[in-house]
């Protein structure tokens, strides 16, 4: 049986998807009856949503689109 | 001739289409990369941001990646990630301009920054009335200020990882760095990002300031 500590050690990876399927339920399991990592998870959850949501709202200027277009269609027109 | 021996218009050279790999009946150079590579102009422009942290270097810088795409455009295979062999030609066009920060890499760390991070919000929990603090509407232009502070290696892999949604294995094909270091300078830079949300959190009241079970 894994323990908290060896939840909490795998917590990213386990939120990033990157452990091997019975790693992953393990912790599942875990988490699901700890009320020690549980909200520990639920924390690091809502901070990864954060960021991918904050990050999203960049994004490049219209001008600068239409140029790179411009500049994407010239250079497929131009002879080398 | 031209690099990709194509015309700007619709009409496709004879024979093109059979020579490479490319061939889609009905689908030019053109078209192929149009359809994959231009809807990830947002994410490339972001991925150069978070490389350059400035706007107008990142325009450049996208805007080189765009035109080192489409020249090497046959040397990408239909579909596959293009998303990430984009970012892999970002992030080598930026390495050769930008003499990158030598500074000492933390290595295997990786488990040890889980466990801080878990640390941070342990703390945190104990001492908050209030929960749910990264719910605050602010805290995005808070996580954009922040990210830009970060030093470049920790920025690069937490915009791949966790707005791009890129493995593991992918960031480390783009990076050409162990995957042990991927996952150290990921979890690193959100424990860095994390304590600079609790900083702002505390000061904006929307956490208590003060430690100690309530």
């Amino acid at each position: 049986m894994i323990d908290c500590h060896g939840v909490m050690k795998q917590l990213w990876e386990y939120l990033d998807g990157e452990l091997p399927l019975a790693e992953s339920d393990q912790i599942r399991d875990h988490l699901a009856m700890c009320a020690r990592c549980y909200p520990q998870y639920r924390h690091q959850l809502a901070f990864l949503a954060l960021v991918s949501r904050a990050a999203a709202a960049t994004a490049p200027r219209r001008e600068f689109v239409r140029r790179l277009e411009a500049v994407l269609a010239s250079a497929k027109d131009d002879p080398t | 001739m031209h690099p990709l021996g194509v015309s700007g218009n619709l009409a496709t050279p004879l024979g093109i289409e059979s020579l490479h790999a490319h061939g889609r009946a009905g689908m030019s150079d053109r078209e192929a990369f149009e359809r994959e590579a231009l809807p990830h102009l947002n994410s490339v422009y972001r991925f150069a941001l978070s490389l350059t942290g400035n706007e107008a270097v990142a325009e450049d810088l996208t805007q080189d990646t765009y035109l080192n795409a489409l020249k090497a455009w046959r040397q990408y295979e239909l579909g596959t990630n293009c998303r990430a062999w984009l970012f892999t030609i970002c992030r080598n066009l930026r390495s050769r301009q930008a003499v990158r920060d030598q500074r000492e890499e933390p290595t295997d760390a990786a488990d040890l920054e889980s466990l801080a991070s878990a640390a941070l919000h342990a703390g945190l929990s104990e001492s908050s009335p209030q929960r749910g603090f990264l719910d605050a509407p602010e805290l995005g232009d808070v996580v954009r200020a922040e990210l830009q502070k970060l030093p470049e290696e920790y920025r690069e892999v937490i915009v791949l990882s966790d707005l791009e949604d890129q493995s593991y294995a992918t960031i480390v094909a783009i990076l050409g760095v162990p995957i042990g270091t991927v996952k150290s300078r990921l979890f690193r830079g959100r424990r860095l990002l994390q304590e600079a949300l609790i900083e702002y959190a505390r000061d904006a009241g929307l956490v208590a300031r003060t430690g100690g079970p309530r």
